[in-house]
């Protein structure tokens, strides 16, 4: 068979990046495609990230640089795989790629965002705050090019962006276009999806204010979030220094998520230290089933359990109501270990909402089996065909990363056939 | 914390699974279920404590547990329960173990528990009645107009055979009552467990508050994912109080005409049956049938509708249920058959009632008789075993707190 070294990546985040830097340093060509305008995926939505705590900036940058000194690697944003036809070797791939309705001329002034009268709810800050329709998700975004939100652009009967812009970088009149790429082999990295805590009807989610995710908890933190990377609470924007972390808010239950999440448990100790690290008063309390710390995470809960400020007890959250006059959110468990029912006020509440499959909700094209909890069911996936982390099981970006490296041997032995 | 040695019993895990709690081993101690009970008591809570020590086979710790009766298997629990474990289910299992472990004797509790054991109970009453039936020199389909006491089965009958079934139930409730009553008090004065301590309050009084409890199905109502459950129930528990004071009522006419002399005066017919649909103890004895068989019908469309979240119950509920349905549709359908009859003139019978009408009262003559003669191992008890745990809860002072 004909050498070919194309290699197609689908979702650009760290696992998606990763693979395509390794595949491409290694000699071959890649195209990565990315949904949304931005790179980075949840990693860049995170504040700090396991297991150096160093903020996304200190890994993606990095990544970032090696696709732009890379001469092999194409990378589209707000594409998506609309067909996969071939085999291992030479796979046929249908692209379409949506407008940005923003070119390369842009410096990332602002002026569109400042003039642009829409706005709509910041999906990058999961919903926290809101956006203009011309927006940036924030200073590090990459590629740093504003996007025009299709969706909510009014278009050519207002364009007050396109007036704005000095650089003649807007341009409504973008068409979605369809390209068609010849790949050896195909690396899926569509990552994952937060559970919607508005299914978790006894929890509160999406119905106490001051009850939010995990995710949400680290745009909070964030210093490029909603509040500057200020913890305060979304009722009234005060500091937020009593909180609960309520473990397996969905996972490991049958009616929601019936597997363990594997992150949440960290997850919830690294932002009870985001807490502890804001505020001198500030309390955290974990409520949990077991605490999971996999393999040498263990020595981090050591270090959270000796701070007296941040208590664990034994027993999952069952019912979450709010104080209709604070707004105070009140927590109901059974402390296991005292035998006791206790009802607990914290000024916020964040649960540690599992981990979905991107796939769960956005299928891929093409001949590919799901597990019924919508995870890939990589070992029927034909050959020339990888999928990546969390993908195929709920794992954290380390782990991510390691399946990514390995996918890029596999991927370069079917570019190769 | 002082040393505890417990002692696990394997073969009672395996009754709890085997009487309906098959998901017992699921439960891995989240504690959901304790916390969206509502009818549990704070300290303490149920129903995560009672799957653990099922789990581990601490059959001392359920078996005189009243916690296993303050549950009155809403199902909250095991709707929200994350690993389908069904501690409601758990729960029914255990209480029906602990209604076994009390009645005597041992042998009977097993086999009415026992799908196989149903022929031969079944068979008692069956054969009783039979050899009534003979001695009397009753024929099986009598001819003439339908009139089951004089022509079928006489009044004496009746009353010996149910009475004695009634004694033989009583006899065993007041030893079960009484071996769970001693269980339950054992350790109350020298425990430290704040909800073993006893209260100082006349008993009388808490019984009273009990009843009372029942009469308005107060605790039952916080049930939320079977809600409708407390008002079907509370048809079928009037229903019964309407029967059983019409059952009253009737010894009344009967023997007040017999030993009395009382004749029929306004409304009241002392006398024999059958008495006229107007006599006011008719009145509350039909009303009671109809209460008793829109309640079992809501109690089985409920427990159908409801079994993918509560689970679909075991045998020892559908018997109970079973016999109930059975005494309330042969017993109004005897009824109606006999005024149907009664309606019809002679020579213009549609079709000969009394084939069907005998055997169907026969038939509910056997299921009174099993729910009686079986009560103290049947799923009946739970009305005497709930009482006596209700009323050690406030009497210990489990239940000091507003439940």
């Amino acid at each position: 068979m004909a050498e070919n070294k194309k290699v197609l990546i689908v979702g650009g985040g760290f696992s998606g990046l990763t693979a395509a830097v390794e595949t491409a340093e290694a000699g071959f060509e890649v195209i990565i495609v990315e949904k949304t305008p931005f790179f980075g995926g949840r990693v860049t939505q995170l504040n700090k990230y396991f297991p150096k705590l160093c903020p996304p900036n200190c890994g993606l940058e990095m990544n970032y640089k090696r696709i732009k000194n890379s001469g092999d690697i194409t990378f589209y944003t707000l594409a998506e795989v609309e067909k996969i036809s071939g085999q291992e070797g030479s796979y046929d791939v249908t692209l379409k790629i949506n407008p940005r309705f923003v070119n390369d001329k842009c410096v990332g002034c602002n002026a569109c965002a400042e003039v642009c009268p829409v706005e709509m709810s910041n999906e990058f800050n999961f919903g926290l705050n809101k956006t203009k329709a011309a927006y940036i998700t924030h200073n590090q975004a990459f590629p740093f090019l504003y996007a025009i939100d299709g969706k909510h652009c009014k278009g050519a009967s207002c364009a007050k962006c396109v007036a704005a812009c000095k650089y003649e970088a807007i341009d409504l009149n973008m068409k979605p276009q369809t390209i068609n790429v010849n790949v050896g082999a195909i690396v899926l990295a569509t990552g994952w999806d937060v559970y919607d805590i508005a299914k978790l009807d006894n929890l509160g989610g999406g119905k106490v204010a001051n009850v939010i995710s995990n995710m949400q908890m680290e745009r909070l933190a964030s210093p490029n979030g909603p509040t500057g990377g200020k913890i305060l609470r979304p009722s009234d924007n005060k500091p937020a220094k009593n909180i609960a972390f309520v473990q397996c808010a969905g996972s490991r239950d049958e009616n929601h998520l019936p597997y363990c999440s594997y992150i949440c448990c960290m997850a919830s100790m690294k932002q009870a230290i985001y807490v502890r690290e804001q505020y001198k008063d500030a309390k955290a309390t974990v409520f949990y089933i077991d605490l999971r710390t996999p393999g040498r995470y263990e020595q981090f809960y050591w270090k959270v359990k000796d701070d007296p400020n941040v208590s664990f007890i034994k027993g999952k959250v069952a019912n979450i109501i709010e104080d209709p006059e604070t707004k105070d959110v009140i927590v109901e468990a059974e402390d296991i270990m005292a035998g006791k029912k206790i009802k607990v006020k914290f000024d916020m509440v964040v649960l540690a909402a599992g981990m979905v499959p991107s796939t769960k909700s956005a299928k891929i094209p093409g001949d590919i089996t799901y597990t019924p909890d919508g995870f890939v069911a990589a070992a029927s996936l034909k050959k020339g065909i990888y999928a990546v982390g969390t993908l195929k099981s709920p794992v954290d970006v380390a782990r991510s990363v390691q399946d990514a490296t390995g996918v890029a041997i596999k991927s370069i032995q079917s570019a190769r056939r | 914390m002082a040393e505890q040695i417990i002692k696990p019993d394997v073969n009672f895990i395996n009754d709890v699974v085997a009487a309906g709690g098959e998901s017992v081993k699921k439960c891995f101690q989240c504690a959901t279920c304790s916390v969206v009970c509502n009818v549990t008591p704070e300290d303490n809570p149920f129903p995560r404590k009672e799957m653990i020590h099922a789990q581990w086979g601490l059959k001392d710790k359920l078996i005189s547990n009243p916690d296993v009766w303050l549950c009155h298997q809403c199902s909250d629990c095991t709707a929200y329960c994350p690993r389908g474990a069904k501690p409601g289910e758990v729960l029914g299992a255990v209480r029906k173990l602990s209604i076994q472990h009390y009645a005597t004797p041992s042998f009977l509790a097993k086999a009415v528990g026992s799908p196989k054991a149903l022929i031969g109970l079944l068979a008692v009453p069956v054969i009783i009645f039979i050899l009534a039936l003979i001695m009397q020199g009753h024929s099986f389909i009598p001819e003439g107009r339908i009139v089951y006491a004089e022509k079928f089965m006489k009044v004496p009958y009746i009353d010996v055979i149910f009475s004695a079934a009634a004694l033989f139930a009583v006899v065993g409730f007041v030893m079960g009552i009484s071996r769970y009553w001693k269980d339950l008090t054992r350790n109350i004065e020298i425990s430290s467990n704040p909800w073993q301590r006893k209260v100082k309050g006349p008993m009388i009084a808490i019984i009273f508050e009990t009843i009372l409890e029942f009469i308005t199905h107060k605790r039952f109502k916080k049930c939320e994912v079977t809600k409708d459950r407390a008002n079907t129930h509370l048809f079928v528990f009037f229903g019964f109080v309407g029967l059983a004071i019409t059952t009253t009522w009737a010894i009344a006419y009967l023997y007040g005409y017999e030993f009395f002399g009382i004749t029929a005066f306004s409304v009241f017919h002392f006398g024999e049956s059958p008495y006229p649909l107007y006599d006011p103890m008719k009145i509350v004895g039909n009303v009671s049938a109809v209460l008793l068989l829109a309640g079992i019908l809501q109690v089985i469309t409920n427990r159908r509708k409801n079994a993918e979240k509560a689970g679909s119950g075991s045998y020892f509920d559908w018997l109970f249920i079973g016999i109930i349905t059975s005494i309330v549709v042969t017993g109004i359908l005897s009824e109606v058959l006999r005024l149907v009859d009664i309606g019809t003139e002679d020579g213009l019978r549609l079709a000969d009632l009394r084939i069907l009408a005998y055997p169907t009262y026969f038939i509910h003559l056997v299921s009174v008789f099993f729910l009686f003669a079986y009560a103290p191992f049947s799923k009946m008890a739970h009305m005497v075993y709930r009482t006596t745990a209700l009323v050690f809860a406030r009497y210990s002072g489990r239940e000091e707190k507003k439940y």
